[in-house]
């Protein structure tokens, strides 16, 4: 489940991830016997995929403490719906200070102990040697994506689909995706927004474009927050806290606002982006309570806001789609 | 224009409006008001119509007591450090370095009480803020822009302390109010227990509570004193077992008390534990409880139905729920909300502060699994005699309300008690309708009936 997981100790213990944000076409049938109405589509969604058996043969689930709701859905599968999948839980410390990282080490200790009694494997000293260089490598290979983006001759569309694809790929197939991709011009690009959320579906990439507008540049918890620094610990838990700890601004992460503010300014002169799209699933509240600050903060510094609210696997509503479209127009 | 300055409510006070206001005339103010307010209790006659026996005594007060503290916060800035605090925050060493703390969530509550929660909180939605969002927060943050507040006036914080062991809500929250008030924000990361507490995440709240004693320190300009400290532990510990003795009382048939008249009497704990003056009125709220039971008085005339109610209470209801409910023979006689400041007395040492403090402040109930809060519902059921238990799903309340559609099955099912899933918002009137709350508590009195 979303958003930070310590990738390369998976891997050492020979398990591989696949994400899940939703999934936007299940329905939220299923998972709404469990939760309120006023729970988002990322946890009623994978919920109603879990029970209805989406997870095949995977041999755990681990929901990292990114929120209330995820919190409320890890206790829930553990405590009364004993799925076939073991549930793992990871708490994520919300500051940056060296007590957090102390408890992050030690929690992954504990994590680790149990990822053992998961694979029956007990990574050596050369598997989690081996596990980090193929995962920083895949994060070397997107951070490097961000830093190529306008000299890739790739779409939004296409372009997120390959960040995305980190959900679900090996380090290796990921690493060859990004290499993969052509460089040369961009296709035609108009006007530059900065996106921020939790999550963006494909199609809301092909209406920007149609409206006259692109991408320069992404805040989303399924893109540039996970853009992890390489480290280089020799010990593999401080290693894997030191790559979570040190990820970009994110809100669910504790970054003070004004930190968020100025890495989102600094961003958005950067890469040209006129103005920020904020675009969040519904009941998102660790989203929603900065919008107001980021609207005031940017708003001074010359950048506009929209923030739109949606229902995953929804078709985006023709409302919607206006405020999106007057935004564009007012920047162009 | 600072951000300060965007918020001119929040003005300085110095030491002579302190003592002419609060010490002088406020208080000897409360205190007559007290008086009269006793008068009156003395005089009222036993009103045969009602279905609810007469109010506790005690609660003038409480209400003086209550009011006492809200009023010095009007003129605290500049006189005392202040602190805000969430209401699960480990507050004991700032009181022993002398802070005036103000807890925003009692304060939301309070605005919910006096029913204008939901106009401060559209102030906070005008500026932007999503209907979405706990509507303490809301409220809360209404207030700050706004100014308007039934306390008068809040004291501008000189540091915010945010304990996430309620919920992340209050994070996300709090760093809002470190935006605007451009003041430190010191956070205690309280891991979220799905099993039982590890040493490493005791380790880590202890940790913060020590660097928390260190800008609190700071700020305050002088060192915590040890003595002080323990004082006010043994007082926080004392408070909390006289909560908990309070809350207790109620497993007596009749029940002395209703869980909304705990909801009204846990002020002093949430605001002021460690403080003399909570355990002194905790003991007199005992005895008051105790002379009723001996004289077989309950809260309520005819106690048909004993119920438990769940999670955080519809502040702006209260009044009405329980005239609503005793009218039928409904007396809600706990709850697991108030018990959260009760239950952990045990765990508090005096004699070892700092260890006893991050061991209680990672156990609140909201700081523990879904399964724990069914297992200590359960126990509720069994040592209260319970009728049913009222679920109340309340939108603004993730943490709390997440996991209640499979406790209440589990409730059903296996002790085999009537359970009401009541949708609303402990401070949002728009998200309660009251034809449709009204049907399905009809609905679940019927479901009692045969328990009767
Ligand atoms: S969408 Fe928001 S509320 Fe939902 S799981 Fe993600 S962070 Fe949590
Ligand atoms: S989300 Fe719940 S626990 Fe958190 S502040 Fe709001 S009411 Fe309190």
């Amino acid at each position: 489940m979303p958003i930070h997981y310590p990738r390369a100790m998976l891997r050492a213990h020979r398990l591989h991830p696949m994400e899940l944000w939703g999934p936007p076409h299940v329905e939220r049938h299923e998972g709404s016997r469990h939760f309120q109405a006023y729970t988002c589509d990322i946890v009623v969604k994978a919920m109603s995929f879990i029970r209805s058996g989406g997870l095949g043969a995977s041999k755990a689930i681990l929901v990292p403490h990114t929120c209330d709701a995820l919190q409320g859905m890890g206790s829930v599968l553990g405590d009364f719906l004993d799925p076939d999948q073991r549930v793992l839980t990871l708490y994520l410390p919300r500051g940056r200070r060296g007590s957090d990282h102390e408890f992050l080490q030690s929690e992954l200790r504990r994590l680790a102990t149990t990822l053992v009694e998961v694979s029956g494997y007990e990574p050596s000293r050369a598997d989690w040697d081996e596990a980090f260089e193929a995962e920083d490598a895949a994060d070397r290979a997107l951070a490097d994506l961000y830093q190529r983006r306008d000299r890739l001759a790739i779409s939004d569309r296409d372009f997120y689909t390959v960040v995305r694809s980190r959900e679900y790929l090996t380090a290796e197939q990921f690493c060859q995706q990004a290499a993969a991709l052509p460089e040369g011009d961009p296709p035609e690009r108009g006007v530059g927004l900065m996106i921020s959320g939790i999550v963006a579906e494909p199609a809301l990439f092909d209406q920007i474009e149609a409206m006259g507008a692109h991408i320069a540049g992404d805040d989303l918890a399924c893109g540039f927050r996970r853009v992890y620094s390489v480290s280089a610990q020799a010990d593999p838990f401080e290693r894997a806290a030191y790559r979570l700890l040190t990820s970009p601004a994110d809100p669910t992460c504790g970054t003070p606002i004004q930190a968020r503010v100025e890495t989102l300014e600094a961003r958005m002169r950067a890469l040209g982006a006129r103005g920020l799209l904020i675009y969040d699933p519904k009941f998102c509240e660790p989203e929603l309570f900065d919008v107001p600050l980021l609207r005031k903060h940017l708003g001074a510094c010359g950048f506009p806001v929209l923030h739109v609210e949606f229902e995953m696997g929804d078709r985006l509503p023709h409302q919607t789609l206006s405020r999106i479209e007057a935004f564009v127009e007012t920047l162009s | 224009m600072t951000r300060l300055e965007a918020l001119p409510h929040y003005v300085e006070s110095n030491r002579f409006e302190h003592f002419v206001n609060y010490e002088l005339l406020g208080k000897t103010a409360l205190r007559v008001q007290r008086w009269r307010d006793q008068w009156k209790i003395a005089r009222r006659r036993p009103r045969p119509d009602s279905a609810l026996n007469p109010p506790l005594r005690s609660v003038v007060h409480m209400k003086e007591i209550m009011s006492r503290h809200y009023l010095e916060g009007r003129y605290a800035a500049g006189v005392r450090k202040v602190a805000w605090v969430t209401s699960g925050a480990p507050t004991e060493p700032l009181q022993a370095l002398g802070y005036f703390l103000v807890y925003p969530e009692n304060h939301a509550a309070l605005c919910g009480v006096r029913r204008k929660a939901q106009s401060i909180a559209e102030e906070a939605e005008h500026a932007g803020w999503s209907r979405d969002i706990c509507s303490y927060a809301r409220t809360d943050i209404g207030a700050m822009i706004s100014g308007k507040t039934p306390a008068g006036r809040l004291p501008r914080p000189d540091v915010l302390v945010c304990c996430t062991n309620i919920c992340q809500t209050v994070l996300h929250w709090y760093r809002v109010l470190a935006d605007y008030f451009e003041c430190p924000l010191v956070l205690i990361d309280t891991p979220f227990l799905y099993g039982e507490a590890n040493d490493h995440e005791v380790a880590y709240v202890k940790r913060q509570i020590e660097d928390m004693i260190c800008v609190a320190e700071e700020i305050a300009g002088k060192s915590l004193d040890e003595t002080r400290f323990r004082e006010v532990m043994t007082n926080a510990r004392r408070g909390a077992e006289l909560w908990l003795e309070v809350l207790n009382r109620s497993q007596q048939r009749p029940a002395p008390m209703t869980a909304f008249d705990g909801f009204i009497h846990m002020g002093p704990i949430v605001d002021m534990r460690g403080e003399a003056v909570t355990v002194a009125y905790y003991e007199r709220l005992i005895a008051e409880l105790d002379e009723r039971i001996e004289r077989g008085i309950g809260a309520i005339k005819e106690e048909r139905y004993r119920v438990l109610w769940d999670n955080l209470p519809i502040w702006f209801k209260i009044g009405e729920f329980s005239k609503w409910l005793a009218e039928r023979g409904v007396n809600v006689v706990a709850s697991t909300y108030t018990f959260a400041w009760g239950e952990l007395a045990p765990m508090i040492d005096p004699t070892q502060p700092l260890d006893s403090m991050a061991r209680v402040y990672l156990h609140p109930i909201l700081n523990r699994s879904t399964g724990h809060k069914l297992d200590a519902m359960k126990r509720m059921v069994d040592e209260f005699q319970l009728d049913g238990v009222i679920l109340h799903s309340d939108r603004s309340c993730k943490p709390y309300s997440l996991g209640q559609i499979d406790q209440r099955d589990r409730l059903v099912k296996t002790l085999g008690v009537p359970a009401l899933l009541l949708e609303a918002d402990h401070n949002d009137p728009r998200d309660y309708s009251d034809e449709q709350g009204s049907n399905r508590l009809e609905a679940f009195i019927e479901m009692m009936e045969p328990r009767a």
